[in-house]
């Protein structure tokens, strides 16, 4: 029934009451108004009537709501600092919360992919799990843990070669890839088990994305042949748009791995692969790695006696694999936003305590009426939950704008970073996040409602709610040092990192890296002669002052790499067991050492000559000078890396290079010239020019000379400080976010201290101006006041310590060169949060100390 | 005992009701000719208990037009209304002669 019938229903009775009086001999106007008097209040059946409709509970909060709206536009001061607060809160969690979801929480896109799982050997030449195709062979035929078992091998370079060529990225997998992972094409079919043998009929998948762009989506293709690397390859299938590689790598074109098992056994035809299964269900990964270890040591068996004990069996989860190093700063960053949103809802729970003061005589007057405790908790919960929400929508708000910037100063390499966004997933969390906070700052007052006796009393400010609000402070005050003295840590460690001595000089250096198309250049003749020309044409020109080439450039660690103790040295037996780890090793022109800068300490840096095709001298690096010949002079004596070719005289030893990355040990290491002749032709190499002239004119310069040559070549050129700068990145990444968070972890203590001091004084101004007429000073007025910011200050900086001893242990891998209890970062961190404590407490202080004591006492 | 008590006005309702549909107003003037004007139906506690009995199932409104041709919602019975009114009838009975029996002997 709705209103309107309602009232029909209504309005016929007291027609009907009134026709009675009438007929009883009342005037009709007279007759109306008794009628209407005897049966009251309409208004009020109405409103029972609507209320059985709807629901009398959801009604009741609808009206709490409407309350709380009302008393929050009454104080716009306290509702828009609150709002900020949990914006803040809400808004940075939900940001971060987007990014870590895919990389810590989301399920990968396989069906049932918690059962799948990367497997192989891990060996200092090879960190990353890898198994051999003998090895694979073997397993797969004898494996018990697993109900499918598969291999890909890594990306390859693969050039489209029909009218419109396009350099693509291939993978070979075997047939049983797609089944394993659960996934089907879209369109056309998997490999069959005839395509991946050898010389089987050809057959590719084409990745969503090349279907789309280069053969617009048509289901066509299907059968279709096109040119791969010069070869007519058929396409059997596309894959569907969401698929990705286990590695999140990019591949356009998966192509069958054909694997010849004859060849497998014989080690320059054996292929390195990486394994994939899928665990039978039950089976856990700690036992899956049991039950493959004695496949393992049979493995091992071929691996020479000597590097055996460093080469290990792994296993591990897909999520594993994926996320490698990214896990444990997800981590750090998702609790260094939920501590800012704590401290946020221990800040808006100490402006609710401070309202809910003021409003202590509203509450008695509801109380006195008949207002229950429950009725009143549950408002005050309405409250919190209404703010909640309006913050948290803000905070979407918020998290939308950091999610772009997150994303957008991120460096490559971030897992799944790209595909961050707000979806529903988010959002549910950013609501679930702000229900909780609200919940949370709601206990608070909830807890210490009124009751009608404190209309009675004059001003009985519980001591025991002063002491509970300074503890709120003294939390936040914990959480923000904690977090301030995390990000000083990391960014200590940036300092470290990017301050570390590279061992040459970055500055004034440009790299251009050229890799030559497999087409145009596919004979080591060409590719030298191409480099040769390159080299010819730069060199002599004036403004440079050192030119050479390399094949590879530091301090990445892509570099050429060779097992130390396959390193013979004349007139030595060999040594006994173990690799001795992995030396790093370039070709490079003459001017290599002049153009980076790098001291050659003693003997001398290559010359001209020695690129002449019989000329074998090496340079070393002084560490590896130092480990090979400890008390000798290496200069003069013979070596031959990799047991074969030819013996090397060392000419010289070049000072100490970072080659690894920034973070990672530096690797022994030596030169090679390279040779004008073919041998030491690649496809790819990097120019170095040191010039002292302005790098973008310089860098167009380079260009134009390249494109000279070739103007279809991709090139790269970059000042060596970028390079350097990009390596980086990730430290500091995670150093900017996790300091941005102790940013605003402190703002929001900071507000919150003052509140609380501001709060206090204004209630204590009456005592205040007592203690005045009795004799105190001002100063002795403004100490009483800041000391008791310090009591909740020095709390909660003693709590924090103690915190931030756990919090900074788990940053331990994500440091360099810092120690994990640092106290100098700690000591800034601490110094700090001090000086901002003192800061938003020195006003509220100072407002106590001008405290006019007849003003103060005339309000008694 | 409240509930028993509280339940006076919807005894009365739905015996009113036994005797054929009528509105509210007719309630309201059936109980108080019968009780020989002891018994008064506040109407604001009325509708309020139509509406509670109609939503409970007990009753069933529908607008009709009275004899001297007004529009008015007119409630009947429903069976489970019926059967309310037995129990209702029953325990009332039972309450009025315990308070007697209470009140003959103090």
């Amino acid at each position: 029934m709705n209103d309107d019938e309602l009232r029909d229903e209504l309005e016929f009775h007291i027609a009907e009451r009134a026709r009675l009086n009438q007929a009883a001999g009342m005037p009709a106007r007279e007759a109306r108004d008794a009628a209407r008097r005897q049966f009251g209040n309409v208004t009020r059946i109405q409103e029972e009537a609507r209320r059985m409709h709807a629901g009398e509970f959801l009604e009741s909060i609808l009206n709490d709501a409407r309350y709380a709206w009302r008393a929050s536009i009454r104080v716009p001061a306290f509702t828009l600092t609150a709002l900020f607060a949990i914006a803040l809160g809400v808004g940075s969690s939900a940001a971060v919360f987007s990014v870590v979801d895919r990389v810590l929480f989301r399920g990968l896109p396989y069906p049932h992919a918690e059962r799948l799982v990367s497997f192989g050997m891990a060996a200092p030449i090879e960190p990353t799990e890898f198994i051999l195709g003998a090895d694979y062979v073997e397993w797969r035929a004898s494996q018990k843990p697993f109900e499918a078992i598969t291999t890909w091998s890594d990306l390859v370079d693969c050039d489209l070669t029909d009218r419109n060529p396009a350099r693509l990225s291939c993978a070979r997998v075997e047939a049983s890839f797609l089944p394993t992972l659960g996934i089907e094409p879209l369109i056309g079919r998997n490999f069959t088990l005839d395509e991946d043998r050898p010389n089987g009929p050809t057959a590719a998948l084409l990745s969503y994305g090349l279907w789309r762009s280069r053969f617009g989506g048509s289901p066509q293709v299907i059968g279709q042949s096109v040119p791969l690397d010069g070869r007519p390859v058929t396409i059997v299938g596309v894959l569907p748009s969401s698929f990705e590689l286990p590695t999140l790598a990019h591949a356009d074109v998966l192509l069958p791995q054909a694997l010849d098992l004859a060849a497998q056994r014989r080690p320059d035809t054996g292929r390195v692969m990486r394994g994939y299964a899928r665990l039978k269900p039950g089976v856990t990964i700690e036992q899956a790695s049991a039950a493959l270890a004695p496949l393992f040591q049979e493995s091992l068996k071929w691996v020479p006696p000597m590097f055996r004990r460093e080469v290990k069996l792994r296993v591990r989860s897909l999520r594993d694999r994926q996320v490698q190093d990214a896990r444990l700063a997800s981590w750090v960053l998702l609790a260094a936003v939920f501590s800012v949103l704590l401290i946020a809802c221990a800040n808006v729970a100490n402006l609710m305590l401070a309202r809910a003061a003021g409003r202590r005589r509203e509450l008695a007057v509801r109380v006195a009426l008949g207002a229950g405790r429950a009725r009143l908790i549950r408002q005050t919960f309405t409250e919190s939950l209404l703010l909640a929400l309006f913050g948290g929508a803000l905070g979407c708000g918020l998290a939308w704008v950091l999610v772009k910037v997150f994303v957008a100063i991120a460096p490559g390499g971030i897992p799944r970073l790209d595909q961050a966004t707000l979806d529903a997933r988010v959002l549910l969390f950013a609501l679930l996040a702000s229900m909780l906070a609200g919940l949370l700052f709601g206990l608070a007052p909830a807890l210490s409602n009124p009751h009608a006796e404190s209309l009675t009393g004059r001003r009985t400010v519980g001591a025991t709610r002063g002491w509970f609000r300074q503890s709120l402070v003294a939390a936040q005050i914990a959480v923000s040092l904690i977090l301030l003295a995390g990000a000083g840590l990391l960014l200590r460690s940036l300092w470290n990192l990017e301050n570390a001595p590279l061992g040459m000089r970055a500055d004034s250096v440009l790299t251009a890296s050229i890799t030559l198309g497999r087409q145009s250049y596919p004979t080591p003749e060409r590719q030298q002669a191409f480099f040769e020309e390159l080299e010819r044409r730069l060199s002599g020109v004036p403004g440079v002052t050192a030119l050479a080439l390399s094949d590879s450039l530091p301090p990445s660690g892509n570099t050429h790499s060779m097992i130390y103790s396959l390193i013979d040295v004349e007139g030595r037996a060999r040594a006994g067991e173990g690799t001795g780890g992995m030396v790093v090793w370039r070709s490079v022109t003459p001017a290599y050492f002049t153009a980076l800068g790098i001291p050659i300490t003693r003997g001398r840096a290559f010359e001209e000559a020695d690129r002449q095709p019989d000329q074998n001298p090496v340079v070393l690096g002084a560490s590896l000078a130092r480990r090979l010949f400890p008390n000798q002079d290496a200069i003069g004596q013979r070596l031959r890396p990799g047991r074969s070719g030819p013996w090397r005289t060392v000419v010289g030893i070049a000072a100490d290079v970072r080659n690894n990355g920034l973070a990672e040990p530096s690797a022994p290491e030596y030169y090679v010239p390279r040779h004008h002749t073919p041998d030491g032709a690649t496809r790819s190499a990097n120019l170095i020019v040191r010039s002292p002239l302005d790098p973008r004119g310089m860098s167009d310069w380079i260009r134009r000379e390249i494109a000279a040559l070739n103007p279809t070549l991709p090139v790269t050129v970059e000042s060596m400080q970028q390079r350097v700068g990009k390596l980086a990145e990730r430290p500091r990444f995670n150093a900017v976010l996790l300091g941005l968070f102790a940013a605003m972890g402190l703002l929001l203590a900071a507000v919150g201290l003052y509140g609380v001091m501001a709060f206090l004084v204004a209630q204590r101004i009456q005592e205040i101006g007592v203690r005045m007429a009795l004799g105190a000073t001002r100063g002795q007025i403004a100490r009483l006041t800041l000391s008791q910011a310090a009591r909740s200050t020095a709390a909660g900086a003693l709590a924090g310590l103690l915190g931030s001893f756990f919090a900074t242990r788990l940053l331990r891998t994500l440091l360099f060169q810092a120690p994990e209890r640092d106290p100098l970062s700690l000591g800034i961190a601490l110094a700090v949060l001090l000086t901002v404590a003192l800061a938003a407490a020195f006003i509220p202080a100072r407002r106590a100390a001008q405290v006019d004591p007849i003003e103060a006492l005339r309000q008694e | 005992m409240p509930d028993s008590l509280q339940g006076a006005l919807d005894l009365l309702i739905l015996k009113t009701l036994a005797r054929g549909a009528n509105h509210g107003f007719g309630i309201t003037l059936h109980v108080q000719t019968v009780s020989a004007g002891l018994l008064r139906v506040e109407e604001g506690s009325l509708y309020p208990a139509l509406h509670r009995m109609e939503r409970d199932k007990l009753v069933a409104g529908e607008w009709r037009v009275t004899d001297n041709g007004r529009r008015a919602r007119f409630y009947k019975l429903t069976p489970t209304g019926r059967k309310r009114l037995a129990q209702a009838e029953e325990s009332w009975t039972a309450f009025s002669k315990g308070v007697a029996k209470v009140l003959r002997f103090a």
